[in-house]
């Protein structure tokens, strides 16, 4: 009931913010052009055409973003890559939202010993560059798939998830109605799944936003240090750093994914922006038709 | 114990390998001008991919360790351009200056320069030489070229400035076994530290030599100067100091030689051949190479080692694969214009060298044919299969070299045409290393840096370097093949040597153990106003002491002159 | 306030402390021969490698390795590098105080930045300013590291070569020159760097800033200050700002992580030869014992740093220091 309303008034919200329906256009589509990949590409993105005759070539009308060294067309390549680029992304976020949202509320709800040694845990890991974790981790085991990648992505990036529902979790906790619940004998889970789970689905959305972003910057970050996917499989990352290497002269190798890039993490930081406003409306302008918005706490 | 077999062959191998290089060298010689009076004077600046290590020649493991060590240390004496390694003839002395061989030739009595002195001002004496030499067979200093002067029994000390080596065996080879392997290097200032703590010894980074160059600073990472020994016993160099910077990425290496920071690129790499040749101030410098790069298939099951591999082991399928790999088109992706193509196991510089021999075509039709002869058949997703085994198999590649990345790109999707499917396994070098010496590779991307004998061969390609330490790393065993070897090695008529190498060569590659791909290009960049000598192919740097820069085309960094660093 | 410092002290050391453990079994237990780093070769024999192996006490077991390590760690003995050849204690007196100071003044200029632009976008907010601002901030928040540092390369270094285009000095000529000849040429190798790193970590603390102001004007000595007539903006300068420093000091800790992955991109793209070059190319290496101490110093780096920030905000906010 409650929940209902909210989400109405939260979709109200977003739909009148320009980031929001900027972003959300941008994100789509990116969906649409990942879903219909083999539909959209000129070329197929693993083929190497000529090795001899069209390797390295600029962009032209035959090739929009130039081939790579390979004579693969780097257009073709980016849609597919637009493909693992945010499956990977998509899959590791919803697994850290899950731990994040699990542990964070387990830790609110239940309190004590276990919220404090849950929490001292995420302290700890949240104080280690996750680049750094990463990196030690797949540089040592090397030939690392696309589903360990993603794995390991999702196991790193849930700490901050879990501080967030954590807190969401303490306040909502002592508020009447779920009080009212305990006392009407409902268990833990159930409370749980009826009260608490819906009001930490604000920041939760939030955070798995900015989570997509953080985890594309990562893989291709984690890409141009030599570490990422495995060839001829094409992500953004993974084209930028088969052109990194003569980065000078083969330009269109690293400008289109890295705008790539850009626009998609771009439109998911907008739309995690305009999320976050639409949920906390105290965070409007300081004006008098803001102060007439604000609901009185 | 050295091996007879080896011996023998050697001397006839190696007098023609020494025709063959001497050609090779001047073809590729650049033509100089003598330096004149008023020369001296000069900063030549090296971009290098690697920093160096240790700078104790004992210890060194690395391209670069050699390459400055070879600056600051000195030999007894001086291999000679030709590279030929047997009797003394083509070597000039150094350390040693002039040496008398016993008469049963077991023993060869050196007398040391008087006038050779360290970097610190003692005199190297006789006794460095005995020390220098035990510091190599000193099992707990673990020294990686112990193995190598196995031949030599002891050193002894006659006087301080004579030393006399002993050896077990009489063998062509003899004179440079010592004098090439034993770099001489000063027992008081190594000689408190013991040997198994020399590894991590502060000292083997000191650098104190008796070369024409002496270390100034070294700044780890970043760079590394020499200066000009001005007193030493073989005259100073030409210019007052080499500067090397390290750029561990090849970007910003070449970067610093474009921009002129750099004088000196070294491994030049093929995709800036084009750049290079409108370029007026610099120009390429290429050295005979004796090196050769394949891929090689495991003959053996790396789970079962006593099964043929379930693919590689049917040699049509071998073959198959190789008639699907387009080598040419490969070498010109890769190399542009200048590449050289591998034509079997053998470099090309080497004498025994036939690139008219015979090669498999590139012909995916009759690859098909093959494949389908031996019963792997198309299946739903265009990968082959037989007995319910797909057609799929790991490609081991190191992850440091991009030239063999990017091959190993083009031969996945040159296979995948003829319905093989490749997993491109990329890994650092020491695990790639690890997994060649533990035969675990299904197929690899190799590269040879072979001595270029039949010894070499036989360790590489025939039965006997299946095991231990030899380089087989395919397992690839063919009777007749070894037996051609082995009349190859015990011949001692140079023609009947040459053509029982080359019978070899060609079963070798009907086999197809291995696709031959290219021969790796020695190539540096260097700045046109730096004047060179002619290159020895073991080392560009071999002759760095007498490179000069004219007073006229001198800049900035060159009028520096020799006053200290502050 | 004492029991919150010791409490958090004792956090800090148990973090670094399970961190570096972490590393230490992660890296052992990977697949691989650590000796296989100084010994490249295929050509070196395997007695050799052996015997290298036990000098540096490879042999043993984990157990004994890990206790080992750990005594040698309490003894300030950081382990010998193996792909570079030399004390693991001298590497890193090499390269932190490069990266410290590569760092540091980036985080100086990042939140000079980050609070002048979060004032200007709080003072209107909502306005043409505040969006136009908010826009810059989110695309600096959403560009990869590595691609902004390559853009400023090509730009400033290859298109128009006004600055170097690494390293930290002039490799040649920098010992040869007079005194403030060598501080410009540090400063001009400084530059593309500094202001890469600044701009990356500057975006969210402007950010942050402008939220931080916007939760402070809510409270009623803001609304008091504005009724007694103090204009919109004076207000904001005079009171909020120093309201909302407090947050932003527990954001510099914050932040430090990321900084420190920012740093290891800004280095590899510049040359800068300091503790994320040197830890980057130890793990590409694969040389254990500089890759567990790099770990070792960067999360004590980091949590020094949170501890710092922590004992800051304690001594600034009096809510804490009643409380205690």
């Amino acid at each position: 009931m409650i929940a209902g309303r909210t989400r109405d008034a939260l979709a109200r919200r977003l739909i009148c913010d320009p980031r929001a329906r900027v972003a959300v256009a941008v994100l789509v589509s990116l969906i649409v052009i990942a879903a219909f990949a083999p539909l959209l590409s000129p070329y197929d993105p693993k083929s190497q055409l000529d090795i001899v005759a069209l390797r390295s070539q600029p962009p032209s009308a035959q090739h929009l973003f130039g081939t790579d060294t390979f004579s693969r067309d780097v257009l073709s390549r980016m849609i597919h890559g637009a493909r693992v680029s945010l499956v990977i992304a998509a899959l590791s976020v919803t697994l850290s939202i899950t731990i994040g949202v699990l542990v964070g509320a387990t830790a609110g709800f239940l309190g004590g010993t276990v919220d404090t040694v849950l929490m001292r845990f995420v302290d700890g890991a949240l104080s280690v560059p996750r680049l750094l974790l990463i990196l030690v981790v797949v540089a040592l085991w090397q030939h690392i798939g696309v589903g360990v990648l993603t794995l390991l992505l999702g196991l790193t990036g849930w700490f901050g998830v879990s501080r967030l529902v954590r807190a969401e979790t303490l306040s909502v906790r002592e508020r009447d109605f779920v009080l009212a619940a305990r006392a009407l004998g409902s268990g833990p889970a159930r409370i749980l799944q009826q009260h608490i789970l819906p009001n930490v689905v604000g920041p939760a959305l939030v955070a798995a936003a900015l989570g997509i972003g953080n985890v594309i910057l990562l893989e291709a970050g984690l890409s141009f240090l030599g570490i990422g996917v495995r060839p001829p499989t094409p992500s953004w990352g993974a084209i930028i750093q088969d052109g990194a290497e003569r980065v000078g002269e083969l330009w269109w190798m690293t400008l289109f994914p890295g705008l790539a890039i850009l626009v998609t993490v771009f439109a998911c930081n907008a739309l995690a922006d305009a999320l976050r406003d639409a949920l906390d409306p105290r965070q409007l302008p300081y004006d008098s038709s803001a102060q007439r918005q604000a609901p009185q706490a | 114990m050295p091996h007879p077999l080896r011996v023998s062959g050697l001397t006839a191998v190696l007098s023609m390998l020494v025709l063959a290089l001497a050609a090779c060298t001047d073809r590729t010689a650049q033509p100089t001008a003598s330096a004149g009076a008023g020369d001296e004077g000069g900063t030549i600046v090296i971009s290098t991919a690697a920093d160096a290590g240790s700078l104790l020649p004992t210890l060194v493991t690395s391209i670069t360790d050699r390459e400055v060590t070879d600056l600051l240390f000195d030999r007894l004496a001086e291999i000679g351009y030709s590279l030929n390694t047997v009797g003394d003839k083509d070597f000039s002395p150094q350390l040693a200056e002039r040496w008398e061989w016993a008469s049963d030739s077991m023993s060869i009595v050196f007398h040391i320069n008087p006038k050779a002195r360290w970097h610190d001002g003692a005199p190297v004496r006789a006794s460095d030489v005995r020390y220098s030499f035990g510091l190599i067979r000193d099992s707990t200093v673990g020294s990686p070229i112990a193995s190598l002067v196995s031949n030599v029994d002891s050193v002894s000390v006659r006087d301080s400035l004579t030393a006399v080596v002993w050896y077990k065996h009489h063998v062509p080879e003899q004179f440079y076994d010592f004098v090439y392997q034993v770099v001489v290097v000063p027992e008081h200032i190594l000689s408190n530290t013991p040997g198994a703590q020399l590894k991590s010894a502060d000292v083997t980074r000191r650098g104190i030599g008796s070369g024409q160059f002496r270390l100034a600073k070294w700044e780890p990472g970043v760079r590394l100067e020499l200066v000009a020994d001005t007193a030493n016993y073989r005259g100073r160099p030409k210019v007052d100091r080499i500067l090397f910077l390290v750029s561990p990425d090849y970007n910003a290496a070449a970067t610093r030689f474009f921009s002129g920071e750099a004088d000196v690129l070294e491994g030049l790499r093929a995709d800036l051949i084009p750049k290079m040749a409108t370029d007026t101030t610099r120009r390429v410098i290429r050295f005979p190479s004796l090196n050769y790069s394949y891929l090689r298939f495991n003959a053996v099951d790396p789970t079962a080692p006593s099964r043929p591999h379930p693919i590689f082991g049917d040699r049509a399928v071998r073959r198959a694969l190789s008639m699907a790999i387009d080598r040419r088109a490969m070498l010109r992706n890769v190399f542009d214009t200048i590449g050289h193509l591998a034509y079997g196991p053998f470099p090309t510089a080497s004498s025994l060298a036939d690139s008219t021999l015979s090669q498999l075509p590139y012909d995916t039709m009759q690859a098909r044919a093959l494949l389908n002869g031996a019963g792997w058949r198309v299946g739903p997703d265009g990968i082959r299969v037989k007995n319910g085994r797909r057609l799929e198999f790991a490609l081991a590649t190191p992850s440091s070299s991009a030239i063999r990345h990017q091959y190993a790109v083009l031969i996945q999707d040159a296979l995948r045409r003829v319905g093989a499917a490749v997993r491109i396994d990329e890994s650092d070098f020491p695990s790639f290393t690890a997994g060649q010496l533990a035969r675990t590779h299904d197929a690899e991307m190799g590269s040879y840096n072979p001595d270029p004998s039949v010894s070499a061969l036989r360790q590489s390609w025939a039965t006997a370097g299946i095991g231990g330490d030899g380089q087989n790393y395919g397992s690839y065993s063919n009777p007749v093949v070894d037996a051609l070897i082995d009349s190859a090695m015990t011949s001692f008529d140079a023609a009947r040597t040459e053509d029982f190498a080359h019978r070899a060569f060609n079963r070798i590659i009907q086999d197809a153990p291995a696709v031959w791909l290219y021969e790796n290009p020695s190539m540096a960049g260097v700045a046109r106003r730096i004047h060179t000598t002619r290159i020895r192919a073991d080392g560009y740097w071999s002759g760095l002491a007498d490179w000069f820069i004219p007073a006229a085309e001198r800049t900035a960094r060159d009028r520096l002159g020799l006053r200290p660093t502050p | 306030m004492g029991g919150f410092l010791a409490r958090r002290f004792l956090q800090a050391v148990s973090v670094v402390f399970s961190v570096t453990t972490l590393t230490f079994v992660l890296i052992h237990m990977a697949p691989g021969d650590p000796i296989m780093v100084a010994l490249q070769s295929p050509n070196i024999t395997e007695p050799v490698r052996a015997q290298w192996r036990a000098s540096f006490g490879l042999d043993r077991p984990l157990g004994e390795q890990y206790l080992r390590w750990m005594a040698s760690i309490a003894r300030g003995d950081l382990g010998f590098s193996f792909s570079l050849r030399r004390p693991v204690h001298d590497v890193f007196a090499d390269a932190l105080p490069r990266t410290l100071v590569l760092t540091g003044l980036a985080l100086v200029l990042a939140f000079a930045i980050g609070i002048i632009v979060g004032v200007l976008q709080a003072e209107r907010p909502g306005g043409s300013r505040d969006r136009g601002l908010g826009r810059v901030l989110l695309v600096l928040y959403s560009v990869p590291d590595f691609w902004l540092a390559l853009l400023a390369l090509v730009l400033f270094a290859y298109r128009f070569p006004v600055l170097p285009a690494g390293g930290m000095v002039d490799p040649v000529m920098h010992d040869y020159l007079t005194f403030s000849g060598r501080v410009a040429d540090r400063l001009r190798h400084l530059v593309l760097p500094v202001a890469t790193l600044a701009l990356l970590t500057a975006a969210g603390i402007a950010r942050y800033q402008r939220a931080a102001l916007l939760d402070v004007v809510h409270a009623d000595w803001m609304r008091t200050a504005v009724a007694k007539g103090l204009s919109w903006r004076v207000a904001l300068r005079r009171h909020a700002l120093r309201n909302a420093l407090l947050p932003v000091i527990t954001l510099a800790s914050l932040s430090l992580p990321a900084l420190a992955a920012g740093a290891v991109f800004v280095e590899r793209v510049f040359s800068w030869p300091g503790m994320g070059n040197v830890t980057v190319t130890a793990i590409a290496a694969r040389d254990s014992p500089l890759v567990t101490a790099g770990v070792l110093l960067i999360s004590t780096v980091v949590a020094v740093g949170s501890l710092m920030a922590d004992v800051g905000v304690a001594l600034a906010d009096p809510r804490i220091r009643v409380a205690s």
